[in-house]
């Protein structure tokens, strides 16, 4: 026998995944953005979806330009509209796996409207919305969901707005599949992102990431790997929830899988529509 | 297993006239505080005076849980003094072997599953290609040591009932054959204080148990155990990082992440590996590192490795 046993982390070479050239990236170092891009390029490599059939499609901001970065069909669209480009592009190519990448200002602001319309329409996509509180690319802006008492550009005396939780806006915007993960659980997260993307219907993720050098500056959270740790902390599966007779804190930060139901996918509703109306 | 005819805890006697003293222990999580409850309620309704005293509160850690029950008519210490155990029950190997000292010389009772739980620090210090040095005592080599021992693979007994769980009833039924209370009221207990849904599979649990001991065979003189199966590969895959110096923006979440602490950042502020043979190969650095610089190879050594064995180097050069 001499042959190594191989495991699915062992096949993962994520520059397979990568556009090489465009290397390095432009993240800030310990930008946990690329954290989320290996889970997500992971998990389509356990699927094993092709290249040539995958499509990402992102807007505005650092979670924006992660598109340019994978080695597929992308799209670098405008500011807070990656849904409705995604809901175009599936209903011309429902053969192609549609991702869309978009971060908290891009997705829950700018693209709020989009957001909710497209968790109501539950056309087959895949939505990452990776939050780090901050809309970072642009310098430093409060964002929808940067928490109480966080000190930004546009928050000098910290911020005083109550902040978006994402996941709940999705669940009650109808989503059909509704998750949360931080970057901190790279393996776990890509298991999420796998289910989500084999979920039939419109799928949200919501990934904890952080922005280090500008947030976590700004609000004295530490280096990169504090700030990764710091995840942990207020972390817990919401299989654990918050039961009284648990031991515990309150948990702040709920992961896993909120939301999996089965509803009618939009693409099979238009196609039965189009049918019925070509058969009069 | 079973090396001789059971003899009753207690040395003989009547469990009214003396103090007996059962010790149970195992891994967190595996329900001792239940078996001893069980135990504890049943003397309790015998009329006995029972006392007992654990510790819990590991179950997170797989760390050690044991529990205490002595009984009689009546009882001083909660405490069973070493070697004064007539009974040792243990619900994991490795923790019946710690606690084997406790057991009585020669006349105490050795009841102990064959499955064991390797918690993560017994991983701690392995070195590459060293067999496990986790209890390597085989069923055979304790048994045959003791005055009479049970060696079964309760929870593999339990699986077959259909819930792993109940591999503590499994052995509950075990020890009832060593102590002198009735079949009837052994299950009267089970049925009471186990879970609602669970009560079925405890009950056959504990028959099964039962009927472990009345079947076993005496064993064959110890045939020599076979050495398990090494992995031919163990010790000689090597695991190799390969850093693509000029992605890394020395953000140092691999350096401080690396539980085995051989990564650093070097003069310009990017990472290199220390101590390349501690590396384990656990993939934290490579997965993360968010400037996807870091990607680990699993390889044989050159004269063992068939062409292409190199597990990802090749994807590599294609994806250049």
């Amino acid at each position: 026998m001499n042959e190594i046993a191989l495991t699915s982390a062992d096949r993962f070479d994520i520059r397979e995944y990568l556009r090489l050239e465009m290397f390095p990236h432009f993240l800030c170092p310990g930008c946990g953005h690329g954290l989320a891009l290996r889970a997500l390029l992971w998990a389509v490599h356990e699927l094993g979806i092709d290249k040539d059939r995958l499509a990402v499609v992102s807007g505005i901001g650092c979670a924006g330009r992660l598109s340019a970065y994978v080695d597929a069909n992308t799209f670098h669209v405008t500011h807070g509209r990656p849904l409705a480009f995604a809901t175009g592009l599936k209903l011309a190519r429902p053969d192609l796996t549609v991702i869309v990448i978009t971060g908290d200002g891009d997705g829950l602001a700018i693209g709020g409207n989009h957001l909710i319309h497209a968790c109501r329409r539950n056309l087959d996509l895949t939505c990452l919305l990776l939050n780090n509180e901050v809309y970072g690319m642009t310098g430093g802006q409060v964002s929808p969901t940067t928490s109480a008492e966080r000190y930004t550009t546009t928050t000098p005396a910290g911020n005083r707005e109550p902040t978006f939780d994402a996941c709940k806006l999705a669940e009650g915007a109808g989503a059909s599949f509704v998750g949360r993960e931080a970057t901190l659980q790279v393996p776990t997260l890509k298991n999420l992102l796998r289910e989500a993307i084999a979920h039939k219907g419109f799928s949200f993720v919501e990934v904890i990431s952080d922005c280090t050098e500008i947030f976590g500056r700004k609000n004295a959270l530490g280096n990169s790997p504090e700030m990764v740790l710091r995840q942990k902390a207020g972390m817990r599966p919401d299989s654990w929830g918050n039961r009284v007779d648990r031991p515990f804190r309150p948990n702040p930060f709920p992961t896993g899988v909120f939301v999996r139901k089965e509803l009618p996918e939009y693409r099979e509703l238009y196609d039965a529509m189009t049918a019925a109306a070509r058969r009069d | 297993m079973r090396i001789q005819e059971p003899n009753r805890a207690g040395s003989g006697s009547s469990p009214t006239e003396t103090v007996v003293s059962v010790l149970m222990v195992g891994v967190g999580g595996q329900g001792i505080l239940m078996v001893s409850k069980v135990l504890a309620t049943l003397c309790q309704a015998a009329g006995l005076e029972v006392k007992q005293s654990e510790v819990h509160g590991m179950a997170k850690r797989g760390g050690a849980v044991f529990s205490h029950v002595r009984f009689g008519a009546k009882v001083h210490s909660p405490l069973i003094p070493e070697g004064e155990a007539d009974v040792l029950l243990a619900l994991e190997w490795a923790e019946g072997l710690r606690w084997l000292h406790y057991l009585r010389p020669e006349k105490g009772v050795f009841i102990s599953d064959v499955r064991r739980i390797v918690p993560p620090f017994a991983c701690r210090d392995r070195g590459r290609g060293v067999a496990p040095r986790y209890a390597r005592s085989t069923p055979a080599e304790i048994i045959g040591r003791l005055g009479t021992g049970y060696a079964l693979d309760a929870t593999g007994i339990a699986r077959d009932l259909g819930n792993e769980r109940a591999a503590n009833t499994v052995l509950l039924g075990v020890l009832s054959t060593a102590l002198d209370f009735p079949e009837e009221a052994w299950l009267e207990v089970i049925t009471r204080l186990v879970p609602p849904k669970t009560v079925d599979v405890n009950r056959a649990a504990f028959l099964a148990g039962r009927a472990w001991v009345e079947n076993a065979v005496l064993p064959e003189p110890a045939p020599e155990p076979a050495p398990p199966a090494a992995d031919p590969l163990l010790g000689r895959i090597v695991n190799r990082l390969e850093i693509t110096r000029e992605w890394c923006k020395g953000c140092d979440i691999c350096v401080k992440f690396c539980p085995e602490r051989c990564l650093a950042l070097d003069a310009e502020q990017i990472v290199v590996p220390t101590d390349p043979e501690a590396c384990t190969g656990c993939r934290l650095c490579e997965w993360l590192c968010p400037d996807f610089a870091i990607r680990l190879h699993k390889e044989l050594p050159a004269e063992a490795a068939p062409a292409g064995a190199d597990v990802g180097a090749d994807a590599v050069g294609a994806a250049r």
